[in-house]
């Protein structure tokens, strides 16, 4: 890990970085790391890394996981028998 | 009507048996409340069913067994239903199942949480970045780049334990807030950073030996210099 000038150090920067990718850091926590993002040629291949891998991790979603048709109909009965009306 | 006709004439209407309109119509009592419980399962079933492919996800993920998952959405779908009155109109119904979800699988399990020792988050996510840096973050880099990972991805998160999996699962699968996972997990917004850093740097590990057993990073790291040499 290096030191730069900036408003936070690489170490900060690096701790932020899961934060600042998920995007949840103030406003002004956010544009702290994005300037010092943009100043630091060894931070960035950190923030490239953390975007891969995190596109990566969402894209195994399985997004054509559905509940299968029995445990639907299932649900279903179980309710009407609750007392569900519809 | 006065009072002697009331005696003598039709009986008063009895509490449960209705109520009288704006226009003077006797609105049965019974009727109004079913309606009232009809138009309840209506709003669940618009606003609570459609969410059941992602409540059987979610489950499919915590139980790593299809029957299992089977029982946990059917008894978190009749738990919502039990307790739809308690639902606030307008609010995140996803939400509120994964939460009645992960209360259904607790139990199920009669799991205890396990211990996390540690739970600072910044030190994760520090931990993790120079982890991958210092021990090969090509490696991973090249396959995230070149090959299909999700195969990998899937078996390496269905290998991966609670309570770092379902932080993972919540933020990084099913694109919730830590806020959102914090309250569905009923833990601290520190505790959901620390968890998922934590359950990210496993999958890291877990991906760096499948790319050294790929023949990734053996070929790299003896190839390439490090200003850590």
């Amino acid at each position: 890990m290096t030191e730069c000038k900036g408003d936070i150090d690489c170490r900060g920067a690096v701790q932020k970085l899961w934060d600042y990718l998920d995007e949840e850091l103030t406003p002004e926590r956010m544009d702290e790391v994005r300037r010092h993002l943009e100043r630091c040629g060894d931070c960035l291949p950190h923030h490239e890394y953390g975007r891969v891998f995190l596109a990566a991790l969402s894209s195994a979603r399985r997004a054509d996981a559905r509940a299968p048709d029995a445990l639907r109909r299932r649900v279903m009965d179980s309710l009407r028998a609750a007392g569900l009306s519809t | 009507m006065d009072d002697r006709d009331r005696a003598g004439g039709q009986p008063p209407p009895s509490p449960a048996a209705g109520t009288n309109d704006e226009d003077g119509r006797l609105v049965p009592q019974m009727t109004a409340s079913a309606n009232t419980a009809r138009e309840d399962d209506l709003r669940f079933e618009a606003e609570a069913l459609p969410y059941i492919d992602d409540v059987y996800r979610f489950a499919l993920s915590l139980t790593r067994d299809a029957a299992d998952a089977d029982d946990v959405v059917q008894e978190t779908f009749l738990r919502a239903y039990r307790s739809w009155h308690t639902f606030q109109p307008g609010s995140d119904a996803r939400r509120w199942l994964f939460t009645i979800t992960r209360n259904v699988f607790l139990r199920s399990r009669e799991r205890e949480r396990r211990h996390v020792d540690l739970e600072d988050g910044d030190l994760e996510a520090l931990s993790s970045f120079v982890a991958a840096t210092d021990q090969g973050r090509d490696g991973i880099d090249q396959i995230l780049s070149r090959i299909d990972l999700g195969p990998a991805l899937r078996r390496a998160l269905s290998e991966l334990d609670e309570p770092f999996k379902s932080a993972v699962v919540l933020v990084d699968l099913e694109d919730q807030s830590y806020e959102a996972a914090s309250e569905i997990l009923g833990v601290p917004i520190g505790t959901v950073r620390s968890r998922l850093f934590r359950g990210r740097r496993i999958l890291q590990e877990k991906l760096m030996t499948y790319a050294r057993d790929a023949g990734f990073t053996t070929a790299q790291r003896g190839q390439r210099g490090s200003k850590h040499d």
